[in-house]
């Protein structure tokens, strides 16, 4: 089985699923009449339509496998998250910037905003490529330097603060 | 025109409509913080300026919003504000290619042309436009976001199920929160802060900035090296202009139209016109990689849709959007009512809003034109200084929305969710048209029912209602016959050939 044909069916699968589990979750909410449609019509209707929709897609996958298309730009070479995953290439970066992506996101209650940004830019810097430690200090600086004069000061906008600042 | 533009062009006045422009396109800059945010953050400043150069200067950021949105949309990939997401589809493939500069030249070229446009026509044609909006009720609107869930389908031109299926997506997030007529909390799972539903620029943000970053992040080492671009290349050639006139031209009429309904019209107007101008357009193959149209149209319709919000809240004092509703209590904290009165009881007032719409389009245009060397440059940063700078202020952005730290997670989640998109060859362009449909589909639905007490006929039964089902049922069957009819009847011609 091709790339593409794999890749349609875990999408379809995973959009089936994720129709079906949205329905199942509505059951919660009362349909009420059609005089007075209940707030469980609309979702019902949607869902209904994204499970049907996917199912077509599905059987579409099984029934005729597409041709191997050539990687748009978009693809950047990278035909399936798991095969890249074994191949332990492209795929790394990102998951790493997913993960200091939480932990900044975790740590902006505790130290606050503007340290946790500063460490998030320069960490982030450096995985984009940065060589050395002092223009992603510089630009960490540069950017709370605006952030706060722009946001906080301008614009009225109070930021998270933590026990440091 | 003549006595709009004498009264713009007093001093404080004018001095006004800079301030405002200047502000307006720096908040449409900034992913996140939207025009309705930036008006009523600088409303207790206006009060100090009195009502005309207030207004001014509120309308100079509404309009000069709709500007900015598109630089950062073009740049990088992340919609400033959500009428320019479209252009992120062939503005930033522009800037790829080293087009940035003339991608946002036609922006500026064909937001100051639509601007111009709608403030004509909003002149000669307020109080019967005004009219004819009105007899759009909640049947029409329902039949008309159906229409635009059909059209919008195939935005991008490729497959069409997958469009649909992201619509649908955007829809069913569209429905978590408050319902908007039973206040039944739904799909909120405990989480206090979704009970207001999903934050539009937190998903926004996501599925865009965040999403590309990660994009970027899963490229090669080798960075993509743009060629040195000359000046003369920094603005748009004699054949993009040549392209970008009949979509400017279609964008400021089809977006003034728009922005005459009720709901998102600029972010309504700036898809419409993409799908309008992809599927007209000679150079169809093009759209998704560049296509100038795909940015001149959806600039000016949005910036045209921006003009058209203001007639039904000048004339008739009804505010369509956050914006206009932020604009009107403005006008009501300066002692002024819109309204049929306001034209007799304050022309200064009303003309002096609308001059300012003619200087300020021309001062963003003088503004933008120079500036988009310096703009074009943003392209050429290396991504591990530009592109952190871009995550921190989409975090700030959705952050912005409604101070909690729940919208940053969401947007975390959008962003991951929109990469995998990317990796599966879903668009997200569809989502967030759903999205943006969705709630005025609902209750236009439920209403509709509630007043036709249960019969379904009622989606149908006023003319303007029957025109777009035949026009629904026209683009939902058409493609596919005609795909039936290649197939089957061209293999049979094939045959009978000697």
């Amino acid at each position: 089985m091709d790339v593409v044909t794999r890749k349609e069916l875990t999408s379809s699968l995973i959009l089936f699923l994720f129709g079906v589990g949205y329905l199942l979750c509505n059951t919660k909410y009362p349909l009420d009449q059609w005089a007075n449609p209940g707030p469980g019509v609309f979702p019902l209707m949607v869902g209904a339509v994204l499970a049907i929709l996917a199912s077509y897609q599905l059987i579409q996958s099984f029934r005729k496998p597409k041709p191997t298309e050539e990687t748009t730009s978009d693809e950047r070479g990278v035909h399936s998250l798991i095969g890249s995953l074994r191949e332990g290439k492209t795929e790394i970066k990102p998951l790493i910037m997913i993960v200091v992506f939480i932990l900044y996101l975790m740590m902006v209650k505790w130290v606050g905003f503007f340290v946790s940004n500063s460490l998030f830019v320069i960490i982030t810097s450096r995985l984009m490529g940065a060589r050395d430690w002092g223009k992603p200090i510089a630009l960490s600086a540069g950017v709370n330097i605006f952030c706060y004069f722009l946001f906080e000061v301008w614009l009225k906008l109070s930021f998270p603060r933590g026990f440091l600042f | 025109m003549l006595s709009s533009l004498l009264i713009a062009f007093q001093p404080v006045n004018f001095f006004a409509c800079f301030i405002g422009a200047v502000i307006g396109t720096l908040v449409g800059v900034l992913p996140g913080l939207g025009p309705a945010a930036a008006m009523a953050l600088l409303l207790p400043l206006t009060l100090k300026l009195g009502p005309t150069a207030g207004l001014i200067m509120l309308a100079g950021i509404y309009y000069g919003s709709m500007y900015g949105g598109s630089t950062t949309s073009i740049l990088v990939n992340v919609p400033g504000e959500p009428a320019s997401i479209v252009t992120t589809i062939d503005g930033y493939a522009m800037a790829r290619k080293g087009r940035a500069g003339a991608a946002l030249a036609i922006s500026a070229i064909g937001s100051f042309v639509a601007g111009t446009f709608s403030v004509i026509a909003l002149q000669l044609f307020a109080p019967l436009l005004a009219r004819s909006a009105l007899a759009f009720g909640p049947a029409e609107y329902f039949s008309l976001t159906v229409l635009g869930v059909i059209l919008l389908s195939n935005l991008t031109g490729k497959s069409r199920i997958k469009s649909l299926m992201m619509i649908m997506i955007g829809l069913m997030l569209s429905a978590v929160g408050m319902d908007p007529l039973a206040g039944v909390d739904r799909f909120s799972f405990g989480f206090e802060s979704a009970q207001g539903g999903v934050s539009f620029i937190a998903l926004t943000t996501g599925l865009f900035g965040v999403a590309e970053v990660l994009s970027v992040l899963a490229e090669k080492e080798e960075p993509v090296n743009l060629l040195p671009v000359k000046f003369r290349e920094l603005y748009p050639n004699l054949e993009e202009i040549k392209r970008s006139i009949a979509p400017i031209a279609r964008g400021s009429v089809l977006g003034f139209l728009i922005g005459l309904l009720p709901g998102p019209a600029a972010t309504i107007a700036s898809f419409a016109s993409y799908g309008l101008e992809r599927r007209i357009s000679k150079h169809r193959d093009e759209f998704g990689k560049g296509a100038i149209e795909g940015v001149a149209g959806p600039e000016s319709a949005n910036n045209a849709a921006a003009g058209g919000a203001m007639i039904p809240l000048l004339s008739l004092g009804l505010p369509f959007t956050p914006a206009t509703a932020v604009l009107l209590g403005g006008m009501l904290l300066h002692g002024v009512t819109p309204g049929p009165f306001l034209m007799r009881d304050r022309p200064d007032v009303f003309w002096g809003v609308i001059g300012s719409f003619y200087l300020g389009n021309m001062m963003l245009l003088i503004l933008n034109l120079p500036l988009v060397g310096i703009f074009a440059k943003i392209v050429r940063v290396a991504p591990r200084y530009l592109m952190p700078t871009v995550l921190v202020l989409c975090v700030i952005g959705a952050y912005g929305d409604n101070s909690n730290l729940f919208d940053v997670w969401v947007m975390l989640g959008a962003g991951i969710v929109g990469y995998i998109m990317r990796k599966y060859s879903y668009e997200p362009a569809p989502l967030v048209v759903g999205l943006v449909l969705g709630p005025v589909m609902e209750r236009s639905l439920r209403q509709t029912l509630i007043i036709s007490r249960g019969n379904i006929s009622g989606l149908w039964d006023s003319p303007i209602c029957m025109v777009m089902w035949f026009v629904i049922l026209v683009v939902a069957i058409l493609p596919a016959l005609m795909h039936y009819l290649r197939a089957n009847v061209g293999s049979r011609w094939g045959r009978a050939k000697p």
